[in-house]
């Protein structure tokens, strides 16, 4: 039984020490690296243009044009061209909560701000919410049968700009709010910064969301 | 003679600037070795596919310890590798997708709740969490708990936990097979948190590794 005891002490103590010495961000082991095959001077040299041929076709692929940035973890949206920062706007994104689907428990809505890259699609100035099932659920009212019962004017301020899928960079009444995740995915801008995002953007403008 | 010094000290600065510019995608390293330039070649190659495509990608790379989110080659945000130890890099050049998110507690909708119910934020999601990929890939990552000792009991009773359970599953089934590679990251915690809010499923993780 003591020897057991001292077998498992010991085994403890070596897992103890594997660990400490894992977490203390000593040099690593060789083990940990790579070592490819060695490379004569004139392999050196093609090595050295293939680097520089693919890191050129790599920068062709950024955008040159302003393209708009949105960071959802700390709810700002930018307006970048190359490394420049055209605008840094304070806004509010995907609240990530869910709402079941009325009738099928399975099924729910995840509000979310979509993550990747997307373009502008649309640009409207006054527009219109067409509101979707879900504003009525969450409010616990009934889903009206005509379209005309769905419209709201007012609420999504003087612009919109659509990026698919019913997602819109849009105004919003409730600029308290900005600077924290609310929303049903869509993202809100007080009145200037939304002027501007329009300005700026155009059909097309890519939107990068992380 | 210092006509041709000076002449020479424009020619190097010129092609200095020229590197540097191109060279700001991805640093190769030590340009007079071969290792890393190959490296940072096989890196760039990958990259150039996933900056193609219209979508954002993440670049872990283990040489200037950091985690780059990007996307067409744009460096959109960076979080900085405090630590790191892995396994089996060598298994790691094409790049990976992440199977499945860290588990977020999202909150339901409750329009009956008399009160305002809080948004869910950054200190909701998790400081210490895995990450499974295809190809086979675990990274596990692990917040900084300097000056922290039960966050960082509590940190390596998980790492323990997940070896004990690959022991039992070898003991179980009597069957060794090589275990994945793994690469266990340590950030900051708000790092962490934030890394957990970015990815998601499906996502590709590109992997650049140190070379000796």
């Amino acid at each position: 039984m003591k020897r057991v005891l001292l077998c498992v002490s010991v085994g403890l103590m070596g897992l103890f020490l594997v660990t400490l010495v894992q977490s203390s961000g000593l040099p690593l082991p060789k083990a940990l690296t790579v070592r490819p095959a060695t490379v004569d001077p004139v392999s050196l040299r093609t090595l050295q243009a293939r680097y520089k041929t693919l890191a050129k076709q790599l920068t062709q692929l950024m955008p040159t044009q302003p393209y708009i940035l949105v960071d959802t973890a700390r709810n700002h949206l930018y307006i970048k061209r190359q490394d420049q920062v055209m605008l840094d706007a304070l806004a509010s994104t995907g609240s990530g909560t869910i709402l079941d689907k009325p009738g099928d428990s399975k099924r729910q809505w995840i509000f979310d701000t979509p993550r990747g890259e997307f373009a502008v699609q649309s640009r409207l100035a006054n527009p219109v919410w067409v509101k979707p099932d879900w504003a009525f659920i969450e409010e616990g009212l009934a889903v009206p049968k005509s379209q005309a019962d769905r419209l709201e004017s007012g609420v999504l301020g003087e612009y919109a700009l659509g990026f698919g899928k019913g997602y819109f960079i849009h105004g919003t009444l409730y600029t308290r709010l900005l600077g924290k995740n609310v929303t049903h995915g869509c993202i809100r801008l007080n009145d200037d910064d939304l002027k501007s995002v329009y300005r700026l953007a155009k059909v097309g403008t890519p939107i990068m969301i992380f | 003679m210092t006509f041709l010094c000076a002449t020479f000290s424009v020619l190097l600065s010129l092609i200095s600037v020229s590197w540097a510019a191109e060279s700001e995608v991805i640093p190769p390293g030590d340009l007079a070795d071969s290792a890393s330039l190959q490296e940072a070649t096989r890196v760039l190659e990958e990259e150039i596919k996933l900056a193609a495509k219209p979508q954002t990608y993440v670049f872990i790379d283990l040489v200037t310890n950091a985690i780059l989110i990007k996307g067409r080659g744009v460096e959109l945000h960076r979080i900085p590798i405090e630590r790191w130890s892995g396994s089996d890099l060598s298994r790691l050049a094409a790049p990976r997708r992440l199977r499945e998110r860290p588990q977020v507690n999202r909150r339901k909708i409750d329009h009956t709740a008399v009160t305002e119910q809080d948004p869910i934020s950054l200190v909701d999601m998790p400081t210490t969490f895995t990450l499974k990929f295809a190809p086979l890939l675990t990274i596990l990552v692990l917040s900084n708990t300097d000056g922290n000792p039960w966050q960082w009991t509590l940190q390596q009773g998980r790492v323990w936990w997940s070896r004990l359970t690959a022991w039992g599953q070898i003991l179980r089934t009597g069957v060794m097979s090589p275990p994945p590679p793994s690469l266990n990251l340590t950030v900051s915690l708000d790092h962490a948190q934030s890394l957990a809010w970015t990815v998601t499923e499906g996502m590709p993780f590109l992997i650049r590794r140190p070379t000796p």
